[in-house]
């Protein structure tokens, strides 16, 4: 069988794995279900379609090398079978709570399928189907891809609904990518562009959500009184959830503002954050969080499956005398500048500086991380529609990051932002307070663009 | 193929429009519906589909499909 190279976004989560030493970092888990009758036959014969249809769920991993790399081959077939389970005699809540349980199996060994599918059998009269899988195989906007074409297969095979247009070919997107990611040219200019910002601002500083007790504590640590990066936790990665929700009014309103001024929902939200940790870092100017990107462009791009939402470092030095709305377009400029790079492994970016500034191991310069997910979670299909669902997204349990923040779309209009921290520094207090100024910052800057940086982080 | 069947081919994979149809005049965003993560990787590709090498402030005055093409014209002369 043919095998492949990870790619970036895939070697991203396996070095993950390999520094936190459990796949349970890699875990993603989704329940997704109708308050319906539904013909479990019928979706065990969907769901092995997908199978057929979407590559990524037929990926599997090779046994480490000597250097421990890895290498990616799909299977012609799924090989594994698709049980039913019945919690319809619990309430949602236990249900869900088995359902996270779950959540937090590893797949561990290698040649081993890397996702598995349950036909569930929910209270209420929810029925649908759990999926369980590694995060090298799909990422979140593969995994809607999927959930709705599951369910078009389900209503073509029962209903005679036509048959969904064809997926994008896994393999055919991945050469793709290993073929860009090959081109010495786009790595020179990609590595040029990550170089070029360490020559003008120097090694990165290090911003906690907590203030500047992290660093201090890691300045101790290591005996070092101008270090700049902090330590991060490899053993207590338990993961706590907290979501604070935004009406469809607040919402409209940031909808509105980014429109009339041309500026990304991400770019708006990365401001606001960078000035809370400004805030609570004495007016630090230098300011890193990590963005994810989900590197889906093109038709084939997004309907080929597979993880490919890869992050970025967005570094800023922002002065306090600097108006929100200049800002906020200097985060746009370094944003789109790293939209053209995002090719790029982001590891390069950290061996560069660990190169030039000795970075001690396990150290980071990020606190938060954010990803701005627009895509509902919900199926979008006409048989479908009026059919109420219970949908939820179940966190691995085994955190790498500090704090990370999921913003997203809800079906009222609103939006949710949906905090997972790491319990062993971070309680819900500090996550609490957090997006308490969050709000404070982006709604004060919409309201009064002309406020400088330093003016908001005084009056909130 | 010629440089601006090229082009379009490649914009058409970004937007759900074929390259027979698509017009000079469209607007990446307005009427294609880019978003700015949509038009960077994009303008990545065209860098590396034509060996280019474009301008950030160039192309960020970029607004038509026809401009673009323009753009690249131009700089595959020079």
């Amino acid at each position: 069988m043919k095998t492949y190279e990870l790619t970036a976004a895939q070697k991203m989560h396996y070095r993950w794995i390999q520094t936190y030493k459990t796949q349970q970092v890699s875990g993603l888990s989704i329940v997704a279900s109708l308050q319906a009758d539904i013909d479990f036959k019928i979706l065990k014969k969907a769901i092995e379609m997908e199978f057929e249809r979407y590559g990524c769920l037929r990926v599997q991993f090779t046994k480490p090398d000597k250097n421990g790399d890895i290498k990616q081959y799909i299977l012609p077939e799924k090989i594994n079978d698709i049980p039913l389970k019945d919690l319809s005699d619990m309430t949602m809540e236990e249900a869900d709570k088995t359902m996270q349980s779950w959540a937090y199996h590893t797949f561990d060994g290698d040649d081993i399928p890397m996702a598995e599918f349950f036909l569930m059998k929910l209270p209420d009269g929810y029925n649908g189907f759990f999926l369980h899988m590694d995060h090298r195989l799909i990422d979140s906007c593969g995994v809607v891809v999927m959930t709705n074409d599951i369910m078009s297969l389900y209503t073509h095979l029962r209903f005679d609904a036509p048959l969904p247009a064809e997926l994008a070919d896994y393999e055919t997107v991945l050469e793709k990518d290993l073929k860009k990611a090959s081109n010495e040219k786009r790595f020179a200019k990609d590595k040029k562009f990550w170089d070029d910002m360490l020559d003008e601002l120097g090694e990165p500083l290090y911003s906690d959500i907590q203030g500047p007790m992290a660093l201090d504590r890691a300045r101790k640590a290591h005996n070092n009184p101008t270090l700049r990066c902090a330590d991060i936790e490899l053993k207590e990665l338990f993961v706590a959830v907290k979501d604070y929700k935004l009406d469809a009014d607040s919402a409209n309103t940031l909808f509105n503002f980014c429109q009339n001024h041309q500026l990304s929902m991400t770019n708006l939200l990365l401001l606001g954050m960078r000035t809370y940790l400004s805030k609570v870092n004495n007016g630090q100017q230098d300011i890193s969080i990590q963005n994810f990107i989900s590197r889906r462009s093109t038709h084939d791009e997004w309907t080929s499956g597979g993880s490919r939402t890869i992050m970025f470092p967005c570094r800023t030095v922002i002065s306090p005398d600097t108006e929100f709305m200049e800002a906020a377009y200097l985060i746009q400029n370094m944003q789109n500048q790293i939209y053209m790079h995002s090719n790029y492994d982001p590891q390069y970016i950290y061996d560069e500086i660990r190169k030039r500034y000795h970075t001690p191991d396990n150290t980071t310069y990020e606190s938060c991380y954010l990803t701005y997910q627009p895509l509902p979670v919900k199926m979008e299909n006409p048989y479908l529609k009026d059919i109420k669902m219970h949908s939820k997204w179940f966190a691995n349990g085994a955190a790498t990051k500090k704090m990370y923040l999921t913003v997203s779309h809800t079906e009222d209009g609103g939006m949710n932002f949906s905090y997972h921290y790491q319990t062993v520094d971070l309680n819900e207090k500090d996550v609490e307070l957090f997006n308490y100024y969050l709000m404070k910052i982006i709604f004060a800057g919409v309201e009064n663009p002309a406020l400088t940086v330093g003016e908001l982080i005084n009056i909130v | 193929m010629s440089l601006q069947k090229k082009f379009f081919s490649i914009v058409s994979q970004y937007c759900a429009i074929n390259a027979d149809e698509l017009q000079g005049s469209a607007r990446f965003r307005e009427d294609l519906d880019f978003s700015s993560l949509d038009f960077m990787s994009f303008l990545g590709e065209i860098e590396d589909e034509f060996d280019v090498e474009l301008e950030q402030e160039q192309v960020l005055q970029i607004r038509t499909v026809d401009e673009a093409l323009s753009m690249i014209s131009e700089l595959q002369e020079a």
